[in-house]
């Protein structure tokens, strides 16, 4: 058996992170992953915005592969609306930010074990024990970050079970083709697309874009994500060359309460941390990971390893963006139940009048909720 | 009673996200404990690739 101050188990981007500041933090930490090689394949659309990235890490200039400044919405009868005003997103290469953020965990003292599955986890005494087909390992502090399974918290006595209307199932792929512009992030919404979910078009390069699409677990069929996602290309962008498809889900649920138990916490995708409405968790996990991390380690350096420390975690991340993905998840349940295509044709209609240099995103949902006071104000408060 | 296509399966978790008796889990490959599989059949549902269906 091998014993550390603090285990991790996944090793995405809020498990490295996690790993990161407790070994900073001067800690013995282990980091688990199930796969060779993190970052293969990609499960993202790999979009987010500036201050998501840059309010989190510094990030390598490799980790970008473009920067765009215009987003395009696309409603269900094809009413294209530009958002010229929006802050800069960033179109990340995450094959190689995960796996640097891996190498960084490791030249700052984690041990990393890839190809590392734990099978199950139990508390013995003081220890948590991760059992994993190669041997055992045992820590004070646990933290768990195996992703949208989120299977190792059901041991602990956590019900990480989703919903079908809280899981969007996912496919994506890389596509390459003339009609893709570089400098727009294309949204489209409608039954037709992707029930209950969008289309998004992310430009890489001239010519390259990460291109998927969600469905609401409650509106999926089996493999409907890819046969939509290959209708949906076909018609964007005919005879397009399509490599790396791929498929995932996202939890578009609340947050999982607690986020700590005894000495165990829950980080990224496997604590629900995404917005329920645009499916976006990297920023989250990137902050919930680091804070983790850095709330472990202090707990076991200042020898005070119980939960009313660990809990300081949960609380400053509520602060943070907690109450922000709990207002995200009424308005998904909004506009889960108004929000159909004609009542997006209607918004769009609307917006289709404004100067465009003057949209961006919190305009829009703004729109969308804006016969409805107290989502509005939920609405607001999202891009603060 | 559930299984799985090795070949469609893209190893991507959404069935086990969704799994009530964590009958789901994956090693090297998909693992389905049929013992504990209640045949729900949510997990079949969400498969974005239908790599899984119903064992008769």
């Amino acid at each position: 058996m091998s014993e550390f101050d603090i285990i991790i188990a996944g090793a995405g981007p809020a498990g490295s992170m996690a790993a990161i500041s407790a070994s900073k933090a001067g800690r013995k930490v282990c980091l688990l992953e199930r796969k060779a090689e993190v970052g293969v394949p990609v499960r993202c659309g790999e979009g987010i915005g500036r201050r998501g990235l840059l309010d989190h890490i510094d990030p390598k200039p490799e980790w970008i592969s473009n920067t765009i400044k215009k987003a395009v919405m696309v409603s269900p009868s094809g009413i294209r609306i530009e958002l010229r005003g929006t802050s800069e997103d960033f179109i990340l290469d995450r094959e190689k930010m995960d796996s640097d953020l891996v190498k960084e965990a490791i030249n700052s003292g984690v041990s990393y074990f890839a190809e590392t599955p734990v099978t199950s986890v139990k508390k013995n005494g003081e220890l948590y024990e991760c059992i994993t087909p190669k041997k055992t390992f045992s820590s004070r502090i646990l933290i768990l970050a195996d992703g949208v399974e989120s299977r190792l918290a059901r041991f602990l006595g956590w019900d990480t079970t989703l919903a079908l209307s809280d899981v969007e199932t996912c496919a994506f792929a890389r596509v390459v083709s003339p009609l893709i512009e570089k400098n727009a992030c294309i949204f489209f919404t409608g039954t037709r697309v992707a029930p209950g979910g969008y289309a998004w078009v992310f430009p890489r390069a001239v010519g390259e874009a990460n291109v998927g699409l969600g469905i609401s677990g409650n509106n999926s069929e089996p493999g409907k994500a890819k046969q939509y996602l290959e209708r949906f290309i076909e018609s964007e962008f005919p005879g397009a060359r399509i490599s790396n498809l791929h498929c995932g889900g996202v939890p578009v649920a609340r947050y999982i309460r607690p986020l700590v138990k005894d000495g165990a916490m829950l980080v990224g995708d496997a604590a629900r941390q995404v917005n329920s409405l645009s499916g976006a968790g990297l920023a989250y996990s990137l902050y919930a990971g680091k804070l983790a991390g850095k709330t472990a380690a202090d707990a076991i350096n200042g020898n005070t390893v119980n939960y009313k420390h660990l809990k300081t975690y949960e609380k400053n991340w509520h602060k943070k963006f907690g109450k922000q993905q709990l207002r995200s998840y009424s308005l998904k349940k909004f506009v889960e139940k108004y929000g159909d295509d004609s009542f997006l044709d209607r918004i769009a209609q609307s917006l289709s009048k404004e100067d465009p240099s003057k949209l961006n995103y919190l305009k829009v949902f703004t729109r969308t909720f804006s016969g409805h006071p107290l989502l509005l104000i939920k609405a607001i408060k999202l891009f603060r | 009673m559930v299984k799985v296509d090795n070949e469609k399966c893209d190893q991507c978790g959404t069935c086990v996200s969704v799994c009530p008796t964590s009958a789901l889990m994956f090693i090297q490959e998909p693992v389905i404990d049929q013992k504990t599989c209640i045949g729900c059949g949510k997990c079949i549902k969400v498969c974005p690739f239908s790599a899984l269906s119903s064992l008769k």
